[in-house]
């Protein structure tokens, strides 16, 4: 076999990694807090594409600028998630229902109910179509590195998610409020004995996490030109895969089992039909399940 | 006197009846998705059938006898489909019926017209099998059986010797992909890979990277707009210089508004042309964007070819025409002047042949390539 192909395949795969990571961070950084899966993190995704769609076609503002004003839309976006979907079934602070699994439970198909909701919703408004995009805010230039071909996309993603991850990182561990989400994280009760404000907290989680999904929605969207109500679901799915690959509540190891993922699919692909390829993604998990039950990336104990 | 009278009075309610008969409408049933989420296409087939209706009935109609169209709303939900067809088929009035949209919904409606004897005109159910429901099925839309084997030959008179087929993983997409490379081998030509994605699929550059490696003259794209508007702009990243083909899905604006200047050079055989030079073509094109206010696309244009075939054949028989009657008329349609080229139904698999065009994508239009 070439090796450039292959290397053309691994870089291929990467790129594709890298996108799940930039979903997989907020997904993760939620789950970590409240253990619960937040099914509504893919719509989010699309309505920090469909902001920054709208923003481009209304204003043609410079690409900083629409950035600013999904981060914007997207930290509202999980405001009004969580008030919706969460904060409800979140009314009694007594230990048998912080620990209940029926509280949980309700969660999750309450957030599922809001996805379902914001998806036909957009698509009622939208179409199910794939929207046109102004061609010159498309991140697709060819960027040729001897045998290898990136593009502009690959490298904004790669230093978008580096730059998520430096700031999210500076959040949880440089601020008030960051302390107070692991506090909450580590032990609600606990928090709560020590005088946190919990549901703040609960709130500053969402609205940073959905600030991070909504900003992974607009870059992916223009990386790969393709902005439709249903963009969110197959790199949530692959998000979710890799964030119980990495351990749950890991950030980086949600990071790096996205990036595997991408580059085994990809690598797959020169190997059997691409029709197959989501058998390695979903082997890869199986076979973490069976030999890292907590993930490779995840603590021994259980948390909370 | 009374006699008189009452022998009047009979004579009259007789010349009444025969009147009334005679000035009666004949009725044609159409089933299509006016709501849900595929209502756009609904809209699309009635905009064009009405046009079709009008000038079809201005021309005189069935020797002096006009059609109406009497529309239900299958929301392309094969059980709704289903009901549509049984009110059809019981319907006395209705002779023959046109759509449905999908080949899921008009296959399983046409199975109820099958056994009850209705003739069916579908102007896009695809599917291999939806003929072969029944005896009573006609479609107005080009198979890949078809086209496959047209666009072939146009490569390899156009000598490509080597050509890689990348193609939807669906039952459209495993035809589109089988016809086309038997042809294309069979014309001495050589196909080096073959790749098959799922539908849903965004990134395609592994495909296109394992593709690239064997070097092909040509790439053959076996996909709808979508998914093609992403592979070519993901081919044009990974500097991929092989010629690009594709079949009539390719043909609509939305591929050239998504894909930009990857869309360039791109070839592919359609049957309906917006910007014919031909004056059926043309006037039809006027005609619908001033009642519409839109250019008709490929959808509008077979719809009004379809309702176009049938009210052909209904006039070919008569104002008494039977729904038995209107099948074997039907069946005989040959070289049906429509917007979407002459149109002949296969005389032994009812098959609908049409003469294709072949396009080619150049300063963001479509052009005829020569």
């Amino acid at each position: 076999m070439d090796p450039t192909v292959l290397l053309q395949q691994v870089v291929n795969g990467l790129s594709i990694g890298l996108v799940y990571a930039l979903m997989a961070i907020g997904f993760t950084l939620i789950f970590g807090v409240l253990n619960v899966v937040n099914f509504a993190h893919g719509e989010v995704y699309t309505v920090g594409a469909f902001i920054g769609l709208l923003a481009i076609t209304a204003l043609q503002p410079p690409l900083w600028m629409v950035l600013g004003m999904v981060l914007l839309g997207g930290g509202i976006a999980g405001y009004v998630l969580e008030r919706l979907a969460f904060r409800p079934f979140r009314r009694f602070r007594d230990e048998a229902s912080i620990k209940s699994k029926a509280m949980r439970e309700a969660t999750l198909l309450s957030s599922l109910a809001v996805s379902i909701i914001v998806r036909e919703a957009l698509e009622l408004k939208f179409s199910g179509e794939m929207q046109t995009i102004a061609q010159t805010y498309l991140l697709q230039t060819p960027i040729q590195l001897g045998p290898i071909t990136i593009t502009d996309g690959n490298l904004i993603i790669f230093g978008l998610s580096v730059a998520s991850l430096g700031a999210l990182q500076f959040v949880l561990y440089r601020t008030r409020i960051g302390l107070a989400i692991r506090a909450v994280s580590n032990n609600v009760l606990g928090a709560q004995f020590v005088g946190i404000d919990t549901g703040r907290a609960i709130t500053a989680t969402f609205v940073v996490g959905s600030m991070l999904g909504a900003i992974a929605g607009i870059m992916v969207g223009l990386y790969q030109g393709a902005i439709f109500p249903q963009m969110g679901f197959e790199p949530g799915v692959k998000a979710f895969v890799a964030m119980v690959m990495g351990g749950l509540s890991s950030i980086p190891g949600a990071v790096v089992c996205a990036l595997i993922l991408g580059v085994s699919e990809s690598v797959a692909t020169q190997f059997f039909s691409d029709g197959w390829k989501a058998i390695v993604s979903y082997s890869f998990l199986l076979l973490t399940l069976w030999f890292f039950p907590s993930g490779i990336f995840g603590s021994k104990k259980e948390k909370m | 006197m009374t006699w008189s009278i009452r022998s009047l009075a009979a004579a009259s309610a007789l010349l009444a009846v025969t009147g009334a008969a005679l000035a009666q409408d004949i009725f044609v049933g159409y089933q299509i998705p006016l709501t849900g989420t595929q209502s756009q296409y609904g809209e699309v087939f009635r905009n064009a059938a009405t046009m079709q209706l009008e000038k079809f009935n201005a021309a005189g109609g069935v020797a002096g006898r006009k059609v109406q169209i009497v529309y239900e709303d299958s929301k392309s939900d094969p059980k709704e489909a289903v009901n549509i067809a049984r009110k059809f088929v019981d319907d006395k009035r209705i002779v023959a019926v046109l759509g449905d949209f999908a080949s899921g919904p008009s296959m399983a409606a046409g199975e109820v017209y099958g056994k009850e004897g209705m003739p069916q005109l579908s102007q896009t159910a695809s599917h291999p099998d939806f003929l072969k429901v029944s005896n009573w099925q006609f479609r107005n839309i080009t198979t890949q059986a078809q086209e496959g084997p047209f666009n072939a030959k146009w490569l390899r008179d156009g000598g490509v010797n080597t050509v890689a087929v990348i193609g939807l993983q669906n039952d459209w997409g495993l035809s589109a992909t089988g016809e086309f490379t038997k042809a294309f081998e069979a014309a001495g030509g050589k196909v080096t890979t073959t790749e098959l994605f799922n539908p849903g699929a965004r990134d395609f550059k592994a495909i296109l990277t394992k593709v690239a490696q064997a070097k092909p003259e040509a790439i053959y794209f076996a996909m709808f707009y979508e998914e093609g508007a992403l592979i070519l702009q993901q081919a044009r990243q990974l500097n991929i210089t092989a010629k690009l083909y594709s079949a009539s899905p390719f043909y609509a604006p939305k591929l050239i508004e998504l894909a930009g200047p990857a869309a360039e050079g791109v070839l592919l055989s359609t049957t309906f042309v917006a910007d014919s030079p031909l004056p059926l073509v043309s006037g039809f094109v006027a005609d619908y964007k001033k009642r519409y206010n839109s250019e008709p696309n490929q959808f509008a244009a077979q719809a009004y070819d379809a309702v176009g075939i049938l009210l052909e054949a209904i006039k070919r028989v008569g104002p008494a025409a039977t729904r038995a009657q209107i099948r074997d008329s039907l069946a005989a349609t040959a070289n049906y002047p429509g917007v979407t080229g002459a149109t002949t139904f296969d005389k032994v698999t009812r098959e609908p042949s049409k003469t294709l065009a072949k396009l080619q994508i150049k300063n963001g239009k479509f052009v005829l390539a020569q």
